[in-house]
């Protein structure tokens, strides 16, 4: 604190003048020099500025202060995930050399991609084996992911093209031999199509009971839906386990060394499901809600014939802002925003739209929003990741004519 | 021409908790009905007296054979050694029940006690000529579908998103027959270790911005915001320009082949 700073102390000018005192009679005489000067003193000064530095746990994004005296300071402090600009900094790498078990966490990988569900499956892992002291093994089809990032202690990697091709028999059998090699405590997967496909197919291989769907999970407690929705069947995390969506939340910053284990070998056998392919479908004939690649039309659209001929030719799902809508160019299931449907599709091609706040609200889980208008001002523009200013109306066609060129539709 | 055994259970309505036909049961009847069958058996496993039965029943079967067990015992063991007697060639279920553990385990352990393949979500179902073999469509997220070719005899789950099963008609409902088949069945001792107790929703839970970025605020800020893209923006350029930025991007993005 601020006593250990010379300058910080507060100076007692009559104690100094009496150190300095040499005669009183008949005339009082002081020394002049300065080494004189008594070290002594009275009360510590404070330096409020100081005293605010120190107390200052973080500047940015916004400054926050603790007067308790425990905080020594911003620079000193552990870091505290999700504060500030203290995230930023690279998390601890954490190695465990000799787990006291092993956590397997099968995760999905759908479209060749680590999907939300398989981070929070990786979470859910974690937080069994921290309470065990063990270690999680990342059973995934090989990709370039940084699972240590994720959380993954090792990784038993299977084969890179079963993450494409639907293969449930073979990966099912690789993961039932890798169980029987390494007998992990808990096996976790992702109760999604393809995972909870999986998980089932593992468990009747090895003989167990799966506790599928859980809902909520601790250390001591895993509680999943049972009843037709009406109960909750609750016990002590069982062996094996799948985790429903949003069930557990993701992990934070971590960094675990993710070290490769050999992979188990090739199940042979000739899988009884063969030949799958995916079938093409009608894109009007998905729900909007559930649809991938929507276009839609706005009020600025009067060329209703191309707006059809390009839903057709990019494959995409049509639909359209409130006044479209109400005018009856197209049905009110195909209405997009807070009185219609709120989309989650990946990509979004908007034509003429103004970008209302109830058409807005229905396009917040979008990923790629793309906006035609000839308002530059317009707040679809702002809210675009690629916006163009040109008339509809003559890009419609162009893009007909472009898709038809590179043979789609 | 097959021989088509239909697992049937009973549901609970999710107001009312009144018995009612499990749907996705409903729909694998719908689609068994559907199918060039030689023979079509439906099997419950339960009470025999449940009101739910007669619903099936409704549909346009003549008789269902219930094997009769009490409340809590494991019914695989039971519903597989009836199969095996009846060798089918294709058995279908529903994915998922609904008023017991609802794990969707139940078709699993079957075709793993059997030894045949198992089909998850399965929407349709066409047998071959030989009737060797059937094609089957799955259901899949985002409203695909996928294909597949399975060689009989195998057991498929059926997904909602199956045709919806016909309505139940009281008449053929009164005159279906219920042939009671007592049985003997292992009590289950993995669901009566579990506690159970009436489910009560939970907070969703708050998932804006990327996991462990930033605190309350950052969440703040997402919630209320307007998300702003981060946007490329073309001024008035030709019609050409614009539709080639456009498929450019939608390439990029993943939506149109490349
Ligand atoms: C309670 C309530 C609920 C609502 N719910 C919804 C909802 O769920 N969904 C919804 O969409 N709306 C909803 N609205 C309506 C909303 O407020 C807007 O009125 C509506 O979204 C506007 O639609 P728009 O953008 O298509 O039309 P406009 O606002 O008329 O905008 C048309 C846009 O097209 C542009 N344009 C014009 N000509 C061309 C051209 N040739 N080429 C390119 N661009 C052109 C214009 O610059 C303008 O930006 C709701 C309103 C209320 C009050």
């Amino acid at each position: 604190m601020s006593e250990q700073h010379p300058t910080a102390r507060r100076r007692d000018p009559r104690a100094e003048r009496a150190a300095r005192t040499v005669r009183v009679e008949p005339r009082r005489r002081l020394v002049l020099s300065v080494d004189v000067v008594p070290q002594t003193g009275g009360r510590p000064r404070r330096d409020p500025r100081a005293r605010r530095a120190e107390a200052i746990v973080q500047s940015v994004p916004r400054l926050r202060l603790d007067w308790t005296g425990k905080a020594v300071g911003a620079s000193a402090l552990p870091t505290v995930e999700g504060r500030g600009p203290r995230a930023a900094s690279e998390p601890v790498l954490r190695v465990i050399d000799d787990p006291a078990c092993l956590l397997f966490a099968v995760l999905d990988r759908p479209d060749g991609a680590l999907s939300g569900h398989d981070r929070q499956v990786l979470a859910a892992a974690r937080l069994l084996a921290d309470a065990a002291g063990g270690a999680v093994v990342a059973v995934v089809p090989d990709g370039g992911e940084d699972l240590g990032a994720l959380g993954a202690d090792r990784v038993l990697p299977l084969p890179a093209a079963w993450a494409d091709e639907y293969a449930p028999e073979r990966r099912a059998a690789a993961v039932a031999a890798a169980i029987a090699r390494w007998s992990p405590r808990h096996i976790l997967f992702a109760e999604s199509q393809d995972g909870g496909d999986l998980a089932r197919r593992v468990a009747v291989a090895c003989g167990e009971r799966l506790f599928a769907g859980v809902e909520s999970l601790s250390s001591a407690r895993a509680a999943r839906r049972a009843g037709g929705g009406a109960t909750e069947l609750g016990c002590a995390p069982p062996r094996l386990l799948s985790i429903a969506a949003d069930a557990v939340a993701p992990l934070g910053a971590v960094r675990h060394e993710a070290r490769r284990l050999d992979p188990p070998p090739e199940p042979d056998g000739v899988p009884a499901l063969q030949g799958a392919r995916r079938l093409p479908v009608d894109p009007d004939g998905v729900g909007l809600g559930e649809a991938d690649f929507i276009v839609s039309a706005g009020n600025g659209v009067t060329d209703w014939d191309a707006f059809a001929a390009l839903g057709r030719a990019l494959g995409a799902t049509r639909a359209g802002s409130r006044v479209v809508c109400d005018a009856g160019h197209l049905p009110r299931d195909r209405q997009v925003g807070a009185s219609g449907t709120v989309v989650s599709a990946r990509c979004y091609l908007a034509f003429g739209i103004a970008g209302a706040p109830q058409h807005l609200q229905g396009i917040g889980g979008v990923e790629r929003v793309i906006a035609v208008n000839t308002d530059l001002h317009a707040a679809m523009i702002k809210r675009a990741d690629l916006a163009i200013i040109a008339d509809a109306q003559a890009v419609m066609p162009a893009l007909v004519r472009l898709a038809r060129e590179r043979g789609h539709g | 021409m097959v021989d088509v055994a239909i697992l049937l259970s009973v549901g609970r309505h999710p107001v009312s908790g009144r018995a009612r036909r499990a749907p996705t049961d409903a729909r694998a009847l719908e689609m068994a009905l559907g199918l060039p069958a030689v023979r079509r058996t439906a099997l419950h496993a339960g009470d025999p007296a449940s009101p739910a039965l007669r619903d099936y029943l409704g549909m346009g079967l003549d008789r269902l054979t219930v094997l009769a067990m009490a409340h809590g015992c494991d019914p695989v063991e039971p519903l597989a050694a009836h199969l095996r007697s009846l060798s089918p060639g294709i058995v279908l279920t529903g994915n998922r029940a609904e008023g017991g553990e609802d794990s969707g385990m139940l078709p699993y352990r079957v075709a793993h006690t059997l030894g045949v393949a198992i089909v998850p979500d399965v929407v349709a179902i066409t047998v071959e000529a030989g009737g060797g073999a059937a094609e089957v469509v799955q259901a899949l997220a985002r409203g695909q579908r996928r294909a597949l070719r399975v060689a009989l005899p195998f057991v498929a789950t059926i997904h909602p998103a199956a045709p919806s099963a016909r309505p139940s008609a009281f008449g053929p409902a009164r005159r279906g027959r219920i042939d009671s088949v007592p049985v003997e069945a292992p009590p289950d001792a993995f669901l009566a270790a579990c506690a159970a107790r009436p489910w009560r929703d939970r907070p969703k839970r708050l998932t804006v911005g990327a996991p462990g970025s930033g605190g309350a605020l950052d969440r703040l800020r997402a919630a209320t915001e307007a998300k702003a893209g981060q946007g490329r923006l073309l001024v008035g350029p030709s019609p050409d320009e614009a539709a080639l930025a456009i498929y450019e991007c939608l390439q990029e993005q993943g939506v149109l082949p490349r």
